[in-house]
């Protein structure tokens, strides 16, 4: 199946030179992106929608869903993100909108999917017919697993995505006082997680 | 196990796989549909200087025409501690409440730290300015209070969010924690400028009362918002 690096050669060259620069520029060239999709620019918006994607499925990814599930949730945002683009203000930081969007229709899918017992049944056997949660050991969100949601949330943004602690303080609707509390207490759970898990496999040897 | 194994077991971990070009063309697709130019929200501090004038100008009206029998009664020393509070307090959460209607937005506090802090402000300069501990009639006018200043709180929380409409609230409760506790200052405002009775207990239970019952009813009616999605 291809995958999205593939799908980067059908765009643009030079807005994909600007999604593809340092992490230091890329946070403007962002925000000259999103100003330009406010603007009614096609290309701009397909450069987004390619660069941002993965980062976001990934998001989604890392919470133990499945791939149709992932894919699902990243089809909602990008309309959600369409629908309320214009709420961008130029000059703030553009991941930190889109990771806060993508959140708000994540709670969104859990909320529903938590008030729809069908739903819940449905989710069940999508996990039985093996659609390949990311459950194995060494998977992202078997690492995740001791955390909790919000904390999750933040150790994935801060340490896989490399987002600034006021980015993610932006995206979780949070301070930056409650973000380095959130991201203390869930390192320490792994501590402890990863710990015991180190100890188990010292004695199998 | 220290911070770097932990970080070194995380980057090492199996990444899931990114979407697949197919879905990406879809997205484009829906997207190119419906694909026009729009305006960006105006600037934050336009936005909460009309939500902030909204409710300057609620008080205003009800105090007009009920009579600005309270700030009439109040020395030079407590206007000015009273509306200079009450002032920043609006801008304050004027502010917080903006940001609760553009994602991605800096919080200085949570909507829950923003009731808090507002309520023990208010409280301390009420409790400073005023030393009459008597409890005269208290439930009769502190109910009397209570509904005019709920009154004068729910226009203001609906024209609020009436100028926030274009907003997104990613958390609807926060959201109308917010807009109910900038509500609630009009509603206070409004009784500051009207209420000559100025015994201690019934300005914090009841005056106190309007902020937090307006607060409440807030986050009650952005609960309802997220659950009818």
């Amino acid at each position: 199946m291809p995958e999205c690096g593939s799908a980067l050669a059908t765009i643009s060259p030079a807005l994909l030179e600007i999604a593809k620069t340092p992490p230091m520029d890329a946070q403007e060239n962002l925000e000259s992106l999103m100003a330009l999709y406010q603007e009614g620019d096609l290309d701009a918006a397909t450069t987004l929608i390619h660069f941002i994607s993965p980062k976001l499925y990934r998001f989604f990814a890392a919470q133990a869903v499945s791939r149709l599930e992932a894919d699902d949730l990243l089809q909602e945002t990008w309309l959600r993100i369409h629908k309320v683009r214009h709420t961008y203000r130029p000059g703030e930081p553009a991941i930190a909108w889109f990771y806060s969007i993508a959140r708000h229709v994540r709670v969104d899918h859990y909320r529903k999917a938590m008030r729809t017992t069908i739903r819940e049944q449905e989710l069940e056997e999508t996990f039985a017919a093996g659609e390949a949660p990311a459950g194995r050991r060494d998977d992202l969100a078997a690492l995740l697993a001791p955390l909790s949601q919000a904390e999750r949330d933040v150790v994935e943004m801060l340490k896989i995505e490399g987002l600034t602690l006021d980015e993610v303080a932006r995206a979780t609707s949070s301070t930056v006082g409650s973000v380095k509390q959130k991201a203390h207490r869930a390192y320490k759970k792994l501590r402890k997680a990863f710990g015991s898990s180190k100890k188990r496999m010292e004695a199998r040897r | 196990m220290n911070d770097r194994e932990i970080n070194e077991r995380l980057n090492g971990a199996k990444m899931p796989q990114g979407p697949n070009a197919e879905v990406l063309g879809r997205i484009g697709a829906s997207l190119a549909e419906s694909m026009r130019p729009v305006h960006p929200l105006p600037s934050r501090q336009l936005l909460a200087g009309g939500v902030a004038s909204i409710c300057a100008v609620v008080a205003l009206i009800g105090a007009t025409g009920l009579g600005f029998f309270g700030i009439a009664k109040m020395n030079a020393l407590e206007r000015l501690a009273v509306f200079l509070a009450l002032g920043i307090l609006v801008l304050v959460a004027a502010r917080e409440l903006v940001s609760t209607m553009i994602p991605g937005s800096r919080r200085r506090f949570s909507s829950g730290g923003l009731v808090a802090v507002t309520g023990l402000c208010l409280a301390t300069v009420l409790a400073e300015c005023f030393h009459d501990y008597q409890t005269t009639h208290f439930i009769h006018a502190g109910l009397v209070c209570l509904g005019i200043g709920l009154l004068h709180a729910i226009p203001a929380g609906l024209l609020s969010w009436l100028v926030l409409r274009r907003g997104f609230a990613v958390d609807a409760v926060s959201a109308g924690l917010a807009v109910g506790t900038l509500a609630g200052l009009a509603g206070v405002g409004m009784l500051e400028l009207h209420c000559p009775n100025f015994q201690a207990a019934h300005l914090l239970v009841w005056h106190l009362g309007v902020l937090l019952a307006s607060a409440g009813l807030g986050a009650l009616c952005g609960s309802w918002a997220s659950s009818r999605k």
